[in-house]
């Protein structure tokens, strides 16, 4: 099974925390289901077209902090998680975006204050289109 | 033992070329692709570690046994697709397949068909009146199918169209899934480096330039941008510089440089890993 990351190879995170950052969230969205077969780290590596040194880090990681584990002969499964670490992920999902458009936002020489203006403009547009919650 | 390869203070003199101080450990479970411009000694060192050619001096071990004694058990656990083959002979794919198969407890018969069949190749035809394409697919399977734990191509996509690379990168990575297993290859190709190398070994004028781990090689390489036209001293590992960029391979001591000489960057870039392959194989 393909896994739909998308690697940002400008980005200041390592591509290993990438990797393992995408992978919590769709676990923790649910789109990697409990019990769910996850690729090999060789399977993995091509894929996204890093080392297996890289991807043998992510899965080692992930099945420290408990969302993954591995048998084996078997491969490595998605292990079952409590709600409380899924809304930890999705928390920090969210909060690594916005980190990353507020980064980029200061790099370009926007001040806080106009960041705040362009993301309530944004809210704004989204919240007229009936799209916001 | 973690190695597949070992060479230990390797050198050897052919003709006017010299392989000098060769050292390299080849983890087990990795692949590990041998770059370096036409001439480095790719397919002199390759041809050491199957001695095939002598070496004047030093010592070469696949999984921990050394290939330059009497004891050529070693030759079990090691799989070797040459460039160029010795020699072209008149036989049809079937009996090329009866004849190798023969020599290797290992012969796995049914990746062979899975192989034959993936790359459609017909079995009856004679070696000699097939494409280059053609005989070469016929060696990898040839060469895959003996499952020995080693893996040694010499350019093994040089004469593959797209759709048979593909194929190949699928078979390499599935092979390698069951069980221990090392690849070394050789190639000129930036796309078998991208899609299956973990490790990249520079091989340049005759000497090992150096051995990287993928993303830790991208992620050494920075490119920065600026704004205005550049009046900077030399940059710490400086490779490369233009009007309004420069390239460092040594991006935390280049970005101390440059907030000490108050110069900031527009724009940090990772660099692509053909470029880098380039900048290690010509600088």
């Amino acid at each position: 099974m393909e896994l739909p990351i998308q690697l940002s190879k400008d980005s200041r995170e390592p591509i290993y925390f990438q990797i393992e950052e995408q992978i919590k969230a769709l676990i923790a969205s649910g789109q990697l289901s409990t019990g769910a077969l996850l690729p090999s780290i060789r399977t993995l590596s091509k894929d996204l077209e890093v080392s297996i040194i890289t991807t043998r880090r992510v899965y080692q990681n992930l099945e420290q902090q408990g969302f993954i584990r591995s048998t084996q002969g078997k491969g490595s499964f998605v292990a079952e998680i409590e709600e409380g670490l899924k809304k930890e992920v999705k928390v920090a999902t969210v909060r690594l975006v916005f980190e990353t458009a507020i980064e980029t936002a200061l790099r370009h020489d926007y001040s806080t204050e106009q960041v705040k203006e362009i993301f309530s403009d944004l809210m704004k547009d989204y919240e007229d289109k009936g799209k916001g919650e | 033992m973690n190695h597949a390869v070992t060479m230990s203070n390797v050198h050897k003199v052919i003709d006017n070329f010299q392989l000098e101080s060769i050292h390299l450990e080849i983890e087990k479970g990795t692949i590990a692709a041998l770059i370096g411009k036409n001439g480095a000694g790719k397919s002199t060192l390759l041809n050491m570690i199957m001695n095939l050619f002598k070496t004047d001096g030093g010592d070469i071990q696949i999984l921990g046994q050394s290939v330059l004694g009497e004891d050529e058990s070693w030759k079990k656990n090691v799989a070797y697709l040459p460039q160029k083959l010795p020699l072209i002979v008149p036989f049809t794919g079937h009996e090329m397949k009866e004849l190798t198969a023969r020599w290797y407890p290992m012969w796995d018969e049914s990746l062979f068909q899975k192989i034959i069949l993936l790359f459609g190749i017909d079995l009856s035809a004679n070696f000699k009146k097939l494409s280059p394409g053609t005989q070469q697919q016929l060696n990898l399977a040839l060469v895959i199918a003996r499952n020995a734990p080693v893996l040694i191509l010499d350019e093994p996509t040089a004469h593959l169209d797209i759709p048979s690379k593909q194929v190949l990168n699928d078979l390499l990575i599935e092979w390698m899934d069951n069980g221990e297993r090392t690849i070394i290859l050789a190639t000129h190709q930036v796309e078998d480096i991208q899609k299956l190398a973990d490790y990249l070994v520079v091989l340049k004028d005759g000497h090992i330039a150096g051995q990287f781990e993928k993303e830790e090689l991208i992620e050494t390489y920075k490119r920065y941008w600026f704004s205005e036209p550049l009046e900077i001293p030399t940059l710490p590992g400086e490779v490369e510089r233009k009007e309004s960029s420069l390239v460092t391979n040594r991006p935390t001591e280049a970005e101390d440089f440059l907030r000490n000489e108050n110069v900031r960057c527009s724009n940090t870039q990772t660099l692509e890993l053909d470029e880098i392959v380039t900048m290690l194989l010509v600088k």
